[in-house]
């Protein structure tokens, strides 16, 4: 007997759309009014891109295995968000730069984690963890608390504001590069070897997988992926502080685990953690609307997780 | 009386392999009983079923004429059977002390435990190897500071603390100096004065010689002879367990040796040194199968591992003529090198990905950017079909298949890039008996074809029915060459464990 099994992103994806149309019913929702669901729609899209964006570096962490986890991602965010808004300071043409300057400088750190795992064999949690706390308090030292600056008016434009058809452009960069992001894991010599690195790093070396090469790449990635996210991430809020990557820390772990990324590496696609992402965008905005404080937001949120993944926890089991 | 502890007629299958068909033994309290045999025939087995490890599918075992059942190891060694195990034990974070008393710590009032006997019984356990251990090694050396032959000594320490009825000792002294074997003879000399029976389980046929009162060989999982070591010789008993077949399962014409030397060497090592190999020196030519013998753990798996780059080595190596060095997998499978590892499962295989991907890994860079996905696919498809892998579909994970489907998977992946110099390592093991026979013809076609082949196996047989030629490995060295005439199954087994060359010719 063929059993009925829903993989982990389309599971996301459904939970995602049922609590939408759920949120219809709730005394502010939009009711039968199908512009304002639309709109409605459109908004938590749009906010889960910044989430997605962050959580893709998250992603090939994971699938990279060696217990990979990049615990430094909030704080790239933060000192790639801060140095966005000091480069860029009010200027269109100073954009391009900036965008260059935080992919260099949150690759640096993704290259310096990644050395000390591959080479000094420092567990991932811890690695990224100090990297973590040394980018907060470089980040103090640099700014002494208070940050001046501004966005351009270009990416306010680009990255806020409806852009085609009345998408916002956040929404359309987050297509290009979610096409980006399947090309890279399925369809290059990169991705598949990323894959066999978090299966087996034994049987990956010996089948001429260079795994000390693959691991320091796939974190600089990381990096740069979280210097792109705190770019875009100011580029939408127009304003700074010295806390705003914090936030997108602890979600951009559970969205690549509600995706059905395995934990333990190997397994896993960045659709899902996109899936992930608005799931866990979608449950925040719905229980901000329903007014509910922060510390009910948080014990909601974390339930949503440990849900998710016993649920795929007992389809694996069932396979196999 | 009934022996103290009597096998009758075991049989164990795992999986496709059957371990033991028909295995007896006796012993009696107050003796040393010999159980030998060559590699692969189920001596380790038999003492895990002995010992509790494993349950056997038919036979019994009967402890005192009562027939006995042990469902773990902790049953048999509440009734006395005490098991000093080939691959050590012990954890390695805890000191000496901690792991002999491990799950038996003496207490005191009150449930604590009381450290100051648990030191005293254990010196007095280390006092029995006094003189052949360092002097600054005590109760509370953490044993990951420990050589492997004081581990050894501690497991044997371990085994002795529940003072035993029955002691099996596997391979006990393999890493074990001349001067501790000796010294671990004396004490089975007391313990069996107490009457404590002893089952030792050893390839060195000297140390047999010297120590057992009766031995027990085993052939292909079957005892076949048993009797008093002083009615016996060292030739009698390499006779028994490996008495002159003729052909065997394996049907491969050899290479003559003359022809053989007039055909290029491909590869040409000289005093390659590792941390197990202590200077190997070989060449292989053009199309030969060449066979790497010896017993299990001899520095075979390491020859092959420095010759694919995989451990760091120093010495001279040349393919071709020209002198390489690889230090990564990466540099020898581009000059056409290819390693199908021991370990299957842990070093061969992806085994949560799919077939495809298994057979792709180390080929996806020809495939371009962005991957050609129907070419990689019918190259896979084409390379399956001729190995004829049995799989459900090429998306099928890898960990679906069986073991001999999943070494196919294995080879398969380096067939794909046409090898020049194949090295293969135990690659039969857990294979069934179909699936071997397919991969036999599969490797004389390909020497064949001009495909030089470099093969460990554990099965004598087989290494017998296949090489051109055999080299013997001993102690990280090369101790004999068969070749010819002399390439049989006893010669070999002699070699293995060192019996001079002259008994069993």
């Amino acid at each position: 007997m063929k059993r009925l099994t829903i993989s982990p992103p389309l599971a996301a994806v459904l939970l995602a759309i049922v609590l939408f149309l759920l949120s219809g019913f709730l005394p502010n929702g939009f009711g039968g009014n199908l512009d304002v669901a639309t709109a409605q729609a459109v908004n938590i899209v749009r906010l889960s891109v910044f989430l997605g964006i962050i959580a893709a570096g998250q992603t090939l962490v994971i699938i990279s295995g060696g217990e990979g986890i990049d615990l430094s991602t909030g704080a790239v965010v933060t000192l790639t968000a801060i140095l966005t808004y000091t480069i860029v300071n009010g200027r269109n043409e100073q954009v391009l730069p900036a965008l260059l300057a935080v992919l260099a400088v949150g690759g640096l750190i993704g290259l310096v984690n990644g050395a000390g795992i591959a080479f000094l064999a420092i567990s991932p949690l811890v690695m990224t963890l100090g990297m973590a706390g040394v980018v907060s308090g470089l980040i103090l030292v640099i700014t002494q608390g208070n940050v001046s600056g501004a966005v351009a008016p270009i990416m306010t434009q680009l990255i806020a504001r409806p852009v085609l058809l009345g998408i916002p452009g956040a929404i359309l960069i987050w297509a290009v590069f979610a096409a980006f992001m399947w090309l890279l894991l399925e369809r290059t010599a990169f991705g598949k070897n990323l894959f066999a690195i978090g299966a087996n790093r034994t049987a990956a070396r010996l089948s001429g997988v260079n795994v000390t090469g693959m691991v320091i790449g796939t974190y600089m990635l990381s990096g740069m992926l979280a210097g792109l996210g705190g770019f875009l991430v100011v580029g939408n809020t127009g304003v700074v502080h010295i806390r705003i990557g914090d936030p997108f820390l602890f979600p951009s772990i559970a969205a690549v685990a509600v995706g059905g990324t395995l934990l333990t590496g190997g397994k896993g696609s960045y659709f899902g953690t996109m899936a992930g992402a608005l799931v866990l965008t979608l449950v925040t905005s719905l229980l901000t609307t329903m007014q509910m404080q922060e510390s009910v937001r948080r014990m909601v949120l974390g339930a949503t997780l440990l849900a998710m993944i016993a649920i795929y926890g007992r389809q694996r089991g069932f396979r196999q | 009386m009934p022996p103290l502890l009597a096998v009758r007629n075991v049989a164990k299958r795992y999986g496709a392999v059957q371990a033991l068909i028909d295995a007896s033994l006796d012993v009696d309290a107050g003796e040393t009983l010999a159980l030998i045999g060559a590699n692969g025939s189920g001596k380790s087995t038999l003492s895990k079923v002995i010992n509790g490890v494993v349950a056997p599918d038919r036979g019994q075992l009967l402890l005192d004429g009562r027939a006995v059942r042990f469902d773990s190891p902790h049953a048999a060694k509440d009734a006395g059977i005490s098991t000093v195990f080939q691959e050590l034990s012990l954890v390695p974070q805890l000191t000496v002390a901690e792991n002999i008393w491990l799950t038996r710590e003496p207490l005191r009032r009150g449930g604590l435990i009381d450290r100051r006997t648990e030191r005293r019984r254990t010196e007095e356990l280390l006092s029995l190897f006094a003189g052949t251990l360092r002097a600054d090694l005590t109760p509370d050396t953490p044993v990951f500071a420990l050589l492997p032959d004081e581990r050894q000594i501690v497991e044997i320490l371990k085994a002795i603390s529940v003072n035993p009825r029955l002691l099996i000792l596997d391979e006990a002294t393999a890493s074990l100096d001349s001067r501790q074997v000796q010294r671990l003879f004396e004490l089975i000399g007391q313990w069996k004065a107490q009457g404590t029976a002893i089952i030792f389980i050893s390839h060195r046929m000297t140390e047999i010689e010297q120590i057992a009162d009766r031995y027990s060989v085993l052939r292909n999982g079957q005892t076949v002879g048993a009797g008093s070591m002083k009615e016996t010789t060292a030739s009698d008993l390499v006779t028994l367990m490996a008495p002159e077949t003729a052909g065997g399962a394996v049907e491969r014409r050899r290479a003559s040796p003359d022809a053989l030397a007039t055909r290029r060497v491909v590869l040409q090592i000289e005093d390659l040194r590792t941390s197990v190999l202590r200077g190997v020196s070989m060449q292989v030519h053009e199309g030969e199968l060449l066979g790497i013998g010896g017993l299990k753990g001899q520095g075979q798996r390491d020859l092959l591992l420095a010759i694919f780059g995989g451990v760091p080595w120093s010495g001279r190596m040349t393919l071709d003529g020209k002198p390489v060095h690889f230090t990564h997998p990466r540099q020898a499978m581009n000059h056409g090198v290819a390693l199908v590892p021991g370990d299957r499962a842990g070093e061969g295989l992806l085994s949560i990905r799919s077939i495809l991907e298994n057979l792709l890994v180390p080929s996806w860079r020809n495939y371009g950017f962005p991957l050609r996905m129907k070419r990689a696919r019918q190259d896979a498809a084409a390379i399956a079909a001729r190995l004829e892998v049995k799989m459900a579909s090429l998306d099928a994970p890898v960990s679906s298949l069986s073991g001999g489907n999943a070494q196919k998977v294995v080879i398969g992946k380096w067939l794909l890039r046409n090898p020049r110099l194949l090295l293969l390592d135990d690659p039969t093991k857990g294979v069934d008996i179909a699936t071997k026979a397919e991969f036999y013809r599969l490797l004389t076609r390909l020497c064949e074809e001009g495909t030089t082949v470099i093969l460990y196996s554990s099965d004598d047989e087989e290494l017998i029915g296949l090489s051109d030629r055999v080299l013997v490995m001993h102690d990280g060295r090369i101790s004999s060459e068969l070749a010819g005439a002399a390439l049989t199954t006893a010669n070999l087994v002699a070699a293995s464990l060192g019996v001079s060359a002259g008994v069993a010719l």
